[in-house]
């Protein structure tokens, strides 16, 4: 896929991510999903390995390696502990907003400290009343003097209260900007943590309120109005990471699932020999490949800078919705062992949120659907 | 102080299978840097950061060998040097000491060599001492404990009861146990930045001499050990199941 020697680079980049992962990250995955351990213990791992690194530009401080193998870079450390990826593609998406839309002194001031991990960001787009229908938030953000002031509410923020820097998107009078907004900003509240979720207990996610949140002229990224297509574009880049996330969930469930089959003996012989274990293993495996290649196809799109929107929707679509079959699936073969063990529903409950952040399955279809009608959405 | 460090591309125990007689299939298998020699790189590099100098990563294998050679490098190596030795040249401990030798006095002012306790995969541990032998040089084996200072290598070497210190002058060769270090993680980066950097090929036919040594040594045959499991059954009430159990473990002499 991109040439004998740089797919050798590549190769032994992700061989020795994975062995990091396996002694350093999956051992600590099940205690965060029961609420105990330090949840920034495996992100500092990975924090330290560069993982933030991968897809950003030397110059910028970043290895400069191809999105796809960010991609697939992700899809490693899903399958080892699924909050953490997702907490770590969401601090991601922020640098990646920082190098795209920031000013050379934003990129100075803040990409280093992100792509080491130095600092955390959160995204805060979705709001109490708005999550799909982004377009119409309510948090606001006027001028006044040198600054803005920004006023409102964002809902199920991830990494919310751990935070230094917070992407936050407002109505402006001329459209919507993107603030970066300091953790330590006094008009920056962060809620109770939301502890009854149903997965991705290895990550925080709580309300961030803005109650009358002052910041400079220069926490605006990019151009005022321009809020709104930048968070469009980073959301489509940030789909295909959600995507290959849940190709890593789906795997980390189909090992147990396949290991258990092997071994369990039941009618004179084994799990695994029974039609229907092996439709659900055939079946797995397909839809697994499946996934990464769509959400490979989107990112290879990206890497050549053409229009990719509609793929990206198409792999986060494809690739959520079958983690939670092949999750569904696990379970239903580890019959009440599955029920019962956090080691295995943990991942069908990880998987679940993917249908629905990052753009629900239904608004993604939406958007899919327009493409292919040739409206824009 | 200029420092090789001697790995060997071992084939990953954790992913090989064995076919229905036993006999491991090597075809195709994985391979990966001998565990034991993830050792041998971190001392070599630590000793590098303490006094300087370079650290040659030295194999001799196939082809697939070149990986054992980046992830050394990736930790901290300098340099890499692969003796190119595919299969059916592939000589036996012996051999392989004598080439290894060879290479070493090519590549000049050598002051410590570094290599593990055995290898991952065969663990016959006669290399090192054998490279020792060849080079003329004081072998201080099984080392937990590691310490350079004016010229001079220091090592402790743990026995049962007991441990055994040992010093040499320099150049000498020192193996190293998994006690002596802990492997560190090389960095995305540094894994990246080692897989771009070239490595010396050296022809297997270019380090033979008249004096290369033909043991004549062959391998008849090699078996995997397999865990059998006596999958005992125990049936009845809860309580005659405990009770057979506990008589069963009694009879293995596990209670």
């Amino acid at each position: 896929m991109y040439g004998d020697e740089a797919a050798e680079v590549y190769g032994a980049l992700l061989r020795s991510l994975s062995v990091v992962l396996d002694e350093r990250v999956s051992p600590l995955s099940l205690a965060l999903d029961q609420g105990k351990g330090e949840i920034d213990k495996p992100r500092r791992v990975l924090f330290e390995q560069g993982v933030c690194k991968l897809p950003h530009a030397s110059v910028l401080g970043g290895m400069g390696v191809p999105f796809g193998v960010y991609a697939l870079a992700m899809e490693l450390v899903g399958a080892a502990d699924a909050s953490t990826a997702m907490s770590l593609g969401i601090h991601n998406t922020v640098a990646e907003a920082v190098a795209k839309f920031g000013s050379m002194e934003q990129k100075k001031r803040l990409l280093p400290a992100l792509l080491s991990g130095k600092k955390l960001a959160a995204f805060a787009l979705t709001e109490p009343s708005s999550g799909s229908d982004a377009r119409s938030m309510r948090t606001t953000a006027f001028r006044r003097g040198g600054n803005y002031v920004v006023e409102g509410s964002k809902m199920f923020i991830t990494n919310a209260g751990e935070a230094d820097v917070y992407l936050v998107f407002a109505a402006t009078g001329t459209g919507h900007g993107a603030f970066l907004v300091e953790g330590t900003n006094p008009g920056l509240k962060v809620g109770k943590a939301l502890r009854e979720k149903l997965g991705m207990r290895g990550s925080h996610t709580a309300e961030v309120r803005l109650v009358k949140c002052t910041v400079a002229d220069d926490s605006l990224l990019g151009p005022e109005g321009a809020g709104f297509e930048q968070a469009k574009q980073l959301l489509d880049s940030s789909r295909i990471i959600m995507g290959m996330i849940c190709v890593g969930i789906a795997r980390a469930a189909y090992v147990k699932a396949l290991a258990y089959a092997k071994g369990r003996d039941l009618f004179g012989k084994k799990l695994s020999d029974m039609q229907l274990t092996r439709e659900k293993v055939a079946n797995a495996a397909i839809e697994m490949s499946g996934a990464r290649l769509l959400c490979m196809h989107a990112a290879r799109l990206k890497e050549a800078g053409k229009p990719y929107s509609s793929e990206a929707a198409q792999g986060k679509v494809f690739a959520t919705e079958m983690a939670v079959r092949t999750c569904d699936a696990t379970v239903q073969l580890l019959g009440g062992y599955g029920y019962t063990s956090d080691d295995v529903h943990r991942h069908l409950r990880d998987a679940r949120l993917l249908t629905i952040g990052e753009g629900a399955s239904e608004v993604l279809r939406m958007l899919i659907a327009s493409q292919e009608l040739g409206r824009e959405s | 102080m200029n420092i090789v460090v001697l790995v060997k591309s071992a084939v990953n125990e954790a992913e090989l299978r064995a076919d229905p007689a036993g006999h491991p299939m090597l075809a195709g298998a994985a391979a990966k840097i001998s565990n034991f020699d993830m050792n041998g790189v971190e001392e070599a590099v630590k000793q590098k950061e303490k006094s300087g100098g370079t650290v040659i990563v030295l194999t001799l294998g196939g082809a697939d060998a070149k990986k054992a050679i980046k992830e050394a490098m990736a930790m901290g190596g300098t340099r890499g040097v692969h003796i190119l030795a595919e299969p059916p040249d592939a000589p036996d401990s012996l051999g392989t000491a004598y080439l290894l030798a060879k290479a070493i006095k090519r590549i000049g002012e050598v002051d410590l060599v570094v290599c593990s306790e055995g290898a991952s995969d065969t663990y016959q541990g006669q290399v090192g001492a054998m490279v020792a032998e060849f080079l003329d040089m004081p072998f201080l084996a099984y080392a937990k404990k590691v310490e350079v200072v004016d010229g001079r290598i220091k090592c402790e070497h743990g026995f049962d009861g007991g441990v055994r210190v040992l010093e040499a002058k320099l150049p000498a060769v020192v193996s190293v146990v998994s006690e002596a270090n802990v492997p560190r993680y090389p960095t995305l980066l540094q894994v990246m930045v080692a897989g771009r950097k070239a490595i010396e090929d050296v022809p297997i036919a270019s380090l033979k001499g008249p004096d290369y040594p033909e043991t004549g040594m062959e391998v008849l045959d090699v078996t995997l050990q397999s865990a059998n499991r006596k999958r005992v059954l125990l049936d009845g009430s809860p309580e005659d199941a405990s009770r057979k159990l506990v008589d069963a473990l009694k009879k293995e002499g596990v209670l």
